[in-house]
């Protein structure tokens, strides 16, 4: 059985987290994607590592090799008039485009849907960029950090109270790449379903920061409802909901309803002080926090990790550890469930990578090939559009390809 | 005009809280006839958190939070006490492309409405369960909450300061995240059923759809053996790569400072000099300590020390207006007010403002992605509880309304 996307085939233009994860998740659903890589450097991913014994390799960065499964990949300077008309070429013999060309860049270049839908009047052109392709942000240069920033969602996280010195704090990783990502996805895969129905393409443009202010929990409505900020410095609404130290790790306490805390007061062991009425609700919990914060740590402190993880489960209260890269390569659920997949590739060797974020009844999610290296399906997909050694070779001395 | 993407799918949505309506939010948005199966004997959790317009909690109809993400949705509201609502349930179940629902698993199974019963009265559905640990393994029956998913994922093992205990992320990441990929995932098997006919099961994990997004730190572990190191908003290749502080606003709220930060990445040695320049020290980017990434990266303290002095005294839209004129990637750490007065999300029309029964026209947050050819829309404001019953009733499941009155009569339509 094929995947539910095989029928689709994709040409990206992409660097970094953003179109690079959003054709990765048509493609390990089945989609044929030809990757498109600046010649002699490639995707900026290919710098990022992290690399096998810390030896940076444009061939084997961690994050290129995850976000890159099962796309073969060409080297093509579209900056170049030659260049473009090869990916006209491309782009003709497929159904959707996705790409993070910035606009400034894309003006530079020419890449417009309507220059593209004269090469193929079907197409679907995805273009996920930081801000859009209208409005005074337009042209913003922009990096992962200053988007999650702008999306409104770094603004919640840092030291709280007690810290106010300490600047909000960014989520590990790529998150605004990863959310244009999967928005994106989520938007062409669309486009793609009613493609089947009317014959047409179309032009999806996604802003990342519109992607991320689509994601602020109740925070934003606080302004337009109330007058109010949600902001790193504020006290929590209720508690405890906070992360402890135990004696072989971090856990997270999670007492969100009255029950849940109940729960937690009989695991602990009914101490006298958590009858105290400072401590009888969970609003109150959160006003007298200070007083609160340090009986829980003094008990939880010398508790282990899994056997409080456990013990609260057991009586359905949601804490969770707090996972380190060990705890989840090594859990006994993630293992069951098969999540992490190895993955064979010529030069970084074999590892462990994070594996299906669903599972299809009937269709595959699969790894079929590894991420490409810079150039290796040039002679293959060139060749496929006719271009003989001859021209590929001239081409290849213009820095084209 | 082509009709929006989804147009013509209907999907019967057992979703609650934030997860599930943030997957159904997308469908609605692209053109889905969205149908939410509530009750008032158990309502959404959100429908009971803040913020409420007056700042008081007097009804289910009220709350921001609830109003962002059910968005162009209808509210069917059923007790399911009666077996008659279990009964208009299945008709509506049958009607449906698309039945969803982000329960622990097994829970939708113990209601009556398991993938094998639903299978029989509608062969071809496309059904998803979005739990917290995935409908397999031995913690399926774990419970999850939105806030405990993202340390649970190994997210805030990797997030924190230099030095300090591991951080959230600030909200419930996983859930929304969980909620998109579900969306991805409904549509590319509703794109599999118009190719094959061929309906399917789809179980979903959230803790797994956050592992996707942390990767990189997930091979430092498998391909070098080590746990990465916390380094709070500083980045290995990049430098200045962080956030300072700008002049705060003149009020307090809640007697809480309302601080401001810009973010400033400068990715290259060029970047590095454009901004040098713009802060009135141009020698700086030919300084010994400075010149390099290497040197950058070396003399890190010193180098936040000199953008921050430049910041310090200076407004947010000030320092962001200067630094992009320069073409140095810069912008504010913005808050929720920020937003909502951002000049350039408003020249986009990115907010929506649509009637709503009780709380009236409010700003929120709308779609972010446009669509040339099937522009989808935000179609109306959140329902109140149980808003479409008797449409729905008596339209689609084809009840008379003499027989919507006797189900109400006897509390199976709460």
């Amino acid at each position: 059985m094929a995947g539910a996307l095989s029928s689709l085939k994709i040409v990206e233009v992409g660097e970094m987290v953003s179109a690079p994860y959003c054709s990765k998740l048509l493609a390990d659903m089945g989609a044929e994607v030809v990757k498109i890589e600046r010649p002699k450097v490639g995707d900026r991913a290919r710098t990022r590592g992290p690399f096998p014994g810390d030896q940076p390799n444009p061939e084997t960065s961690g994050l290129f090799l995850y976000l890159n499964t099962n796309k073969r990949g060409v080297t093509l300077d579209i900056t170049q008039p030659e260049g473009f008309e090869i990916l006209e070429k491309l782009v003709a013999g497929a159904d959707i485009l996705i790409h993070n060309v910035t606009p400034p860049e894309m003006d530079r270049v020419g890449l417009t849907y309507a220059r593209m839908q004269r090469a193929n009047p079907k197409l679907i052109m995805t273009s996920i960029l930081p801000f859009g392709l209208t409005g005074p942000y337009r042209n913003y240069r922009a990096e992962d950090l200053t988007i999650w920033c702008a999306g409104g969602v770094c603004v919640l996280n840092g030291g709280g109270p007690e810290h106010p010195e300490l600047p909000p704090l960014k989520t590990a990783g790529h998150q605004a790449g990863y959310q244009g990502g999967v928005h994106g996805a989520t938007a062409t895969v669309a486009a793609a379903f009613a493609q089947l129905r009317d014959g047409t393409g179309q032009h999806i443009e996604v802003s990342v920061q519109e992607s991320i202010a689509s994601i602020l929990e109740m925070t934003f409505e606080y302004w337009p409802y109330m007058k109010m900020i949600a902001t790193r410095l504020g006290q929590k609404p209720l508690q405890p909901v906070e992360t402890m130290q135990c004696k072989d790790g971090y856990i997270y306490l999670c007492c969100i309803e009255e029950h849940q805390w109940r729960n937690f007061v009989e695991i602990m062991g009914n101490p006298e002080w958590a009858e105290m009425e400072i401590f009888k609700d969970r609003l109150v919990r959160a006003l007298n926090w200070d007083a609160l914060r340090p009986m829980l740590e003094e008990w939880v402190s010398q508790q282990t990790v899994l056997d409080l993880y456990r013990k609260a489960q057991a009586k359905r209260v949601p804490f969770a550890p707090v996972s380190t890269m060990g705890d989840l390569l090594n859990s006994e659920h993630l293992k069951a469930r098969g999540f992490f997949v190895e993955i064979a590739q010529p030069v970084a060797g074999t590892h462990k990578y994070p594996g299906a974020p669903l599972k299809f009844a009937r269709t595959p999610w699969e790894i079929r090939m590894p991420a490409p290296t810079l150039g290796q399906h040039n002679a293959e997909i060139f060749g496929k559009l006719g271009m003989s050694e001859a021209r590929l070779d001239e081409l290849k001395r213009k820095g084209v390809i | 005009m082509a009709k929006p993407p989804l147009s013509g799918i209907r999907v019967c949505d057992f979703t609650w809280v934030w997860a599930g309506p943030y997957c159904t939010l997308q469908l609605a948005h692209l053109g889905a006839e969205v149908i939410r199966i509530e009750t008032r004997t158990r309502p959404c959790v959100t429908r009971m958190l803040p913020p409420w317009p007056d700042g008081v909690f007097n009804s289910l109809n009220k709350s921001g939070y609830f109003n962002q993400y059910n968005q162009g949705k209808k509210s069917l509201s059923l007790n399911f006490k009666h077996p008659e609502a279990k009964e208009a349930a299945w008709r509506l179940i049958k009607n449906s492309d698309v039945v969803i629902n982000n329960f622990a698993a097994g829970v939708l199974e113990k209601m009556g409405f398991g993938y094998e019963e639903v299978k029989k009265v509608n062969p071809n559905v496309v059904m998803i369960t979005l739990s917290g640990y995935g409908d397999t393994g031995p913690y399926k029956d774990y419970v999850a909450y939105g806030p405990a998913q993202v340390p649970l994922s190994g997210l805030s093992a990797l997030t924190g300061y230099k030095g300090f205990p591991p951080m959230h992320a600030g909200f419930s990441y996983a859930d929304p995240n969980a909620g998109v990929h579900g969306a991805f995932a409904i549509i590319s098997a509703l794109f599999h059923r118009a190719k094959t006919g061929e309906g399917q099961y789809i179980d979903m994990s959230q803790w797994e759809c956050a592992m996707d997004l942390l990767a990189e730190g997930i091979l430092e572990y498998t391909m070098n053996g080590r746990e990465p190191e916390r380094n709070g908003n500083r980045d290995s290749l990049m430098a200045p790569h962080g956030l300072f502080k700008c002049i705060d606003l003149p009020e307090k709220i809640l007697d809480v400072t309302i601080d401001q930060w810009v973010a400033i990445v400068c990715p290259d040695d060029a970047e590095w000099a454009r901004l040098a320049r713009a802060i009135g020290k141009p020698e700086l980017a030919n300084d010994p300590r400075f010149a390099t990434l290497a040197a950058r990266k070396e003399n890190e303290d010193a180098l936040e020390a000199i953008v921050s002095a430049w910041t310090a005294t200076r407004r947010v839209a000030y320092v962001v207006d200067t630094l992009q004129a320069a073409g140095v990637a810069a912008g504010a750490c913005a808050d929720s007010k920020y937003l909502s007065e951002d000049k350039h999300l408003t020249e986009r029309e990115y907010f929506v403002y649509r009637e709503h029964l009780e709380v009236g026209k409010r700003q929120h947050c709308g779609i972010p992605w446009r669509m040339s050819g099937t522009p989808g829309e935000v179609k109306t404001a959140a329902p109140v509880l149980g808003q479409h019953t008797d449409e729905v009733m008596t339209g689609l499941l084809g009840y008379s309304s003499a027989e919507v009155e006797a189900l109400r009569a006897k509390g199976a339509l709460d």
